[in-house]
C-alpha cells in the first residue's frame, strides 16, 4: 500500500496559498513540493528520497528527477548536439532509473549512478552515429533556419562588434569539428571534466573504469584537440 | 622532476587534478624551465579557448517539455516490483478519480455507447460455449475476444446444483469515423477531454475541439479543462483555444485571469499573460497585472506583468 503522505525532514519553501493543484496524479506532501530547483541537496535527503522512491513513492522519484535533470539534459544536449536527441536520452535515462531503482544499493552516490546511465546512453548514441557515418544533427530554429546547436552563440542581440561575433562563430565551428574527431569515450571524458567540472576519480566511477584510465583518456583527448585547433589556425 | 614528466602532466595540472605535492614540484620546475613554462601557458590558453564558447544551456522550454514528457511516461510505466503489478492500489485509483470526477460516473455507466450488463448461466461441468440465458442486448452479443470484462457484479451459486450464475459487465469498443463537425464526434471529444485518464488523449481532444469552437459547450469545456485538468500540457492547449474569446466573453477573461493568478505551471501563466494582452486596458485585468507585478514570487511573471502594464493599451 503506497503511503499517502510522507514525512521527510526537508527544508522547504512554505506552502503557497492559491496553488492547490498537485503536480502529477500522485499526492505530494507540501514539504517535498517546496524544494527549489538549484538547491544543493544533502546526502541525507537523497538517501531518504531514494528509499521512498524505491518503495514506490513516485512523488519522491519526481523530486529526485528535479534535482538532477537539468545537468542530465545539459550533458545530453552537448554530447548529441540536438534538442530532440537530448530529449530522447533524457527520457530514456530517467525511465531506466525509475525501472531499475530497486537495484540501486547505495554503493555510490545517486549523482554518480544517474550520470552513469546518461553517459552510457550518450556513448551508445555517439557510437551509432559513427557507425552510420552521420553528420552532426542540424536543428531548425523558429524562423526555419538551420543551425548547429553547439556552434550557436547564445547572445542573439545585434552586436556592436560583428567582427568579434564572426570570430566567435568561427572558433565555435572549429571547436565543434575538433570535438568530433575524438572517440566517443575521449569526448565523454573531456565533456565531464571540462564542461561539468567533475573530478577524474568521479569520471572513472561514472564510466566504470579507473581514475588512471580516465587521466590517460583526458590527456589523449586534449592532445588531439590542441593539435586539431592549431591545425586550423 | 624532469621535463618529460612535466610535459606529460601539464594537462592534469591545468585541470587541477594533480596531487598537492606533485603540483608544488611542477610549479617549482616551471620557474626554472622556460620550455615547460611555455607548455603550461599553451595548455592554459587551450583550456580558455575551449571555454570561450559557453556550453549551450538547455532552454527552459526544453526542460519543461522534457519533464512533462517524462511525467506522461511515468503515468503509464509499471514499476516492475513483483507482486505490486497484480495489486490494484486503491490509493492510486482514488487519486486518479479526484482529477476526473466524471470518470467515476463513467465507470458506473458501464461501457460507453454499447456496454452490456449481461447475465449468463454457466454449466460448470460442460465445456464449450456457455448457454446464454440473459436479456438480449441492444447490440450484437460480444464474443470473448471482442468484449473486455470491466467487473464482476454478482456471483450466485444455486444451492443443490452445480450451476453458477455470474453477472458481469463488459466494455465493448466502438468506433466512429466522421468529419470533425459531426455531432457524435463532437460529443465524444467533449467526453474524452473531461474524462480520459490518458492525458495525451485529453490533449488531442482539446486540440481538435478548438478547431471547431463555435459551440458554446466547447468553450465551457475549454474553461473547465483550464481550471481543472491535472496535466499542464492539456491546460496549455485549452488556454490557446480560449485566446480569441478573451475580448468578447467575460467568463473566458475571468478563467484566464484565474489561471494567471493561481496555475502552478509557469508556462501556463506566461501564456495567460500573453492572452490577456489584448484586453490589458480592462480595469479588472489591470488590477490583476498590478498585483502580480508587485507581489508574485516568480520574477519572470513579475517582469511580464510589468511590461504588459507599461506598453500603451490598444484601443480595439
Amino acid at each position: 500500500m503506497l503511503a499517502d503522505s510522507v514525512t521527510i525532514p526537508v527544508s522547504a519553501v512554505p506552502h503557497l496559498p492559491g496553488r492547490t493543484r498537485a503536480m502529477g496524479t500522485g499526492e505530494i506532501n507540501p514539504t517535498i513540493r517546496g524544494r527549489m530547483v538549484g538547491q544543493t541537496p544533502s546526502r541525507v535527503d537523497d538517501t531518504v528520497l531514494i528509499r521512498e522512491a524505491q518503495s514506490g513513492n513516485r512523488a519522491a522519484f519526481e523530486e529526485l528527477v528535479r534535482q538532477y535533470d537539468r545537468a542530465v539534459l545539459r550533458l545530453a544536449l552537448h554530447m548529441t548536439g540536438s534538442e530532440a536527441d537530448a530529449q530522447d536520452i533524457y527520457q530514456e535515462a530517467f525511465l531506466k532509473a525509475y525501472k531499475s531503482l530497486g537495484n540501486f544499493r547505495f554503493e555510490c552516490s545517486f549523482y554518480t549512478w544517474i550520470y552513469r546511465i546518461v553517459s552510457n546512453l550518450c556513448l551508445d548514441h555517439l557510437r551509432k552515429r559513427q557507425v552510420r557515418k552521420e553528420d552532426p544533427p542540424v536543428s531548425v530554429d523558429g524562423d526555419g533556419e538551420e543551425y548547429n546547436v553547439i556552434e550557436q552563440t547564445p547572445d542573439a542581440r545585434p552586436s556592436a562588434n560583428p567582427e568579434r561575433d564572426l570570430m566567435r562563430r568561427e572558433l565555435g565551428a572549429q571547436i565543434s569539428k575538433s570535438l568530433q574527431k575524438l572517440t566517443p569515450r575521449e569526448r565523454m571524458v573531456f565533456e565531464l571534466k571540462h564542461y561539468h567540472g567533475l573530478k577524474l576519480k568521479t569520471v572513472g566511477e561514472i564510466l566504470n573504469t579507473t581514475e588512471e584510465t580516465a587521466k590517460n583518456t583526458l590527456f589523449r583527448a586534449t592532445q588531439k584537440l590542441r593539435a586539431s585547433l592549431a591545425g586550423m589556425r | 622532476m624532469n621535463c618529460d614528466w612535466v610535459q606529460g602532466n601539464v594537462t592534469l595540472y591545468v585541470y587541477d587534478e594533480l596531487a598537492d605535492d606533485s603540483r608544488y614540484e611542477l610549479e617549482q620546475h616551471i620557474e626554472r624551465c622556460k620550455d615547460c613554462a611555455a607548455e603550461v601557458t599553451a595548455a592554459r590558453e587551450f583550456k580558455m579557448a575551449m571555454s570561450a564558447l559557453p556550453q549551450p544551456e538547455p532552454s527552459p522550454n526544453l526542460l519543461v517539455a522534457s519533464r512533462m514528457r517524462l511525467q506522461e511516461a511515468l503515468e503509464d510505466a509499471e514499476p516492475a516490483r513483483g507482486w505490486r503489478r497484480f495489486v490494484i492500489d486503491p490509493g492510486v485509483w482514488l487519486r486518479k478519480m479526484k482529477f476526473s470526477p466524471a470518470l467515476a460516473a463513467a465507470l458506473l455507466i458501464v461501457g460507453f455507447f454499447g456496454g452490456v450488463g449481461t447475465t449468463y448461466r454457466i454449466a460448470m461441468n460442460r465445456g464449450g460455449a456457455p448457454e446464454i440465458a440473459g436479456n438480449p442486448a441492444p447490440v450484437a452479443q460480444p464474443t470473448a475476444t471482442e468484449a473486455s470484462i470491466v467487473g464482476i457484479r454478482d456471483i450466485v451459486h444455486e444451492p443443490g446444483s452445480d450451476r453458477v450464475r455470474i453477472k458481469y459487465d463488459t466494455v465493448v469498443p466502438q468506433y466512429v469515423q466522421a468529419p470533425l463537425g459531426d455531432p457524435r464526434v463532437q460529443q465524444l471529444l467533449l467526453f474524452a477531454a473531461r474524462n480520459n485518464t490518458n492525458s495525451g488523449l485529453r490533449m488531442d481532444s482539446v486540440d481538435l475541439l478548438t478547431q471547431k469552437h463555435e459551440d458554446e459547450r466547447v468553450r465551457e469545456l475549454l474553461m473547465y479543462a483550464l481550471r481543472n485538468d491535472s496535466n499542464p500540457g492539456v491546460r496549455l492547449k485549452a488556454l490557446e483555444g480560449l485566446g480569441e474569446y478573451v475580448k468578447d466573453d467575460v467568463r473566458v477573461r475571468d478563467a484566464v485571469l484565474t489561471a494567471l493568478m493561481s496555475d502552478e505551471n509557469p508556462g501556463v501563466r506566461t501564456l495567460a499573460i500573453q492572452m490577456v494582452r489584448p484586453v490589458r486596458a480592462d480595469s479588472t485585468v489591470r488590477q490583476v497585472l498590478q498585483h502580480l507585478s508587485a507581489n508574485d514570487d516568480n520574477s519572470s511573471i513579475r517582469m511580464q506583468a510589468r511590461s504588459a502594464l507599461a506598453s500603451a493599451p490598444q484601443l480595439d
